[in-house]
């Protein structure tokens, strides 16, 4: 960890947990507004987004950390597979999900 | 690495226990023993139980031997490293990560690779909720009354309905998980301030002080996962009671299984909704919204009071599985923590060894990360 973030005058700690807590009241009070589902889902992405690098980067230390590049790099690895597997889902067969045959249905093996 | 271990004189034994003065040991049976021990278990109890049933009761002592080698696997392990105070730090020597501390090295590769594993629960999602009619377009629609699927004839219809429907429906429904993501983020804070603690140079802090906001801190933390499993377990389970408060009325929330929201509800219908009679009316008073229901059940049609049933199951499973994982990872964290908590009580962390609080810390705040992504699109969405 670098001790920037531990020893500043400005405690980025405190910062992003008031941060977090405050986008996720947001978020929660954004589904008790009755909103269309698309303007939901839209400030949902839109909150989950920041929280998730508030998280990565300030208390997971990837931001400022010495090795913050190759492990940046690290943690970014996966989205590679991430981006083929939701690109592509919608690419598997138009009946995956309710027209699967019986061989990959719950309840077939009978283990 | 001492150059000790290399000479050849010292031979760390695969069994344990170790001197560390020696650097780490390259050898050990324990993940060979447990690798058997997980096979024999899984294997076996797949053939116990199916969907919940004891199916063969037969298998059962091998389902017992697998979790004795497990154990004794883990005992192995546990000879091993309990002299390890946290303080060895080798650097890894290959490329890309030169000159990074193992262990930090490790539990990045270890949470990419949980990563994909919560892509691939949550790309499953995905595609079941976008790939399966929502259950109240269906029900809106009034496809299940012109195709006889319906509480007379016993017949389910096949339709997506999440977990937000019922825990999205009202504040008090919506408050567990609620409490449960405020929890996670108190926690990740309270864990870098146990890291903080531990962190400060000898010398600029009493060591008593030191010691007490250490372990308060990682208390705190461990607090607020007991908290969250067990608001958890009252989510799906249990339910509460809500008393008469000013204008809110005495009412019971009940849990998701006694909703019904089971994975086994293949025959799923909501305590309130979904007959043909409230549809009738939905759509008397607002015919715009309901063309495709007058269209499908034509002018002339009578309610006959029947109830649209659904086959949940898949998404049920989605939600219970993956938020049932997340929960897992928490429990986990709570052993973790419940041996942190302890060894931060015996005054065990200092500034040399207090890394060992930022690679914990590393993998409790990847179980909030993934709790931010999961709370929005499985609870409120």
């Amino acid at each position: 960890m670098s001790d920037h973030l531990l020893l500043g005058k400005f405690d980025l700690y405190w910062a992003n947990f008031v941060g977090l807590i405050v986008l996720t009241a947001i978020e929660v009070a954004a589904v008790g507004l009755d909103l269309s589902e698309s303007m939901t889902l839209f400030i949902l992405v839109g909150i989950a987004i920041p929280k998730f690098i508030m998280i990565a980067a300030i208390f997971m230390h990837l931001w400022g950390d010495k090795d913050s590049k190759i492990l940046t790099l690290t943690a970014l690895f996966p989205a590679f597979f991430i981006v083929i597997m939701i690109l592509f889902i919608g690419l598997t067969h138009p009946e995956a999900s309710i027209g699967l045959p019986d061989w990959c249905r719950p309840g077939y093996y009978k283990l | 690495m001492s150059s000790d271990h290399h000479d050849g004189e010292h031979h760390p034994s695969a069994w344990g226990p170790h001197d560390w003065s020696h650097g780490a040991p390259h050898n050990s049976w324990s993940p060979i023993i447990m690798s058997i021990g997980i096979g024999i278990f899984l294997y076996t109890v797949a053939s116990v139980y199916s969907w919940g049933n004891m199916v063969d009761s037969s298998s059962i002592p091998l389902v017992l031997i697998g979790l004795m080698i497990i154990l004794f696997g883990l005992l192995i392990w546990w000879r091993q490293d309990a002299s390890f105070d946290g303080i060895y730090e080798p650097k890894a020597s290959g490329t890309p990560f030169q000159n990074i501390e193992i262990r930090k090295v490790a539990m990045w590769v270890f949470l990419m690779s949980e990563m994909m594993v919560f892509t691939s629960l949550f790309s499953t999602y995905m595609r079941y909720r976008f790939g399966i009619d929502s259950c109240q377009e269906v029900y809106e629609s009034g496809s299940w009354i012109v195709n006889s699927q319906n509480v007379d004839t016993g017949e389910a219809v096949n339709c997506f309905l999440p977990a937000s429907e019922l825990i999205a429906s009202s504040w008090f429904h919506i408050a567990p998980g609620a409490i449960n993501t405020f929890a996670l983020i108190i926690s990740s804070f309270t864990i870098v301030q146990a890291l903080r603690w531990a962190k400060k140079p000898i010398g600029s802090v009493d060591e008593e002080v030191r010691r007490k906001r250490v372990y308060r801190y990682l208390g705190s933390t461990w607090v607020l996962a007991v908290i969250f499993l067990t608001l958890k377990m009252v989510e799906w389970f249990v339910g509460f009671y809500i008393p008469e408060i000013g204008p809110i009325h005495e009412h019971d929330i009940m849990s998701l299984v006694d909703e019904g929201y089971t994975i086994h509800a293949d025959h799923y219908h909501p305590h309130h909704g979904w007959d043909d009679i409230h549809l009738a009316e939905l759509a008397a008073l607002h015919p715009e919204d309901y063309e495709a229901y007058l269209s499908a059940v034509g002018p002339n049609y009578e309610p006959t009071n029947a109830v649209m049933l659904a086959d949940i199951r898949v998404s049920s499973s989605t939600f219970f599985v993956t938020t049932g994982t997340h929960g897992a990872h928490v429990f986990i964290g709570i052993i973790g923590l419940t041996y942190m908590t302890w060894k931060a009580w015996t005054g065990g962390y200092t500034p040399q060894n207090a890394v060992s609080i930022e690679y914990f810390g590393l993998y409790w705040h990847f179980v909030d990360l993934i709790w931010v992504i999961v709370f929005p699109f499985f609870y409120l969405y």
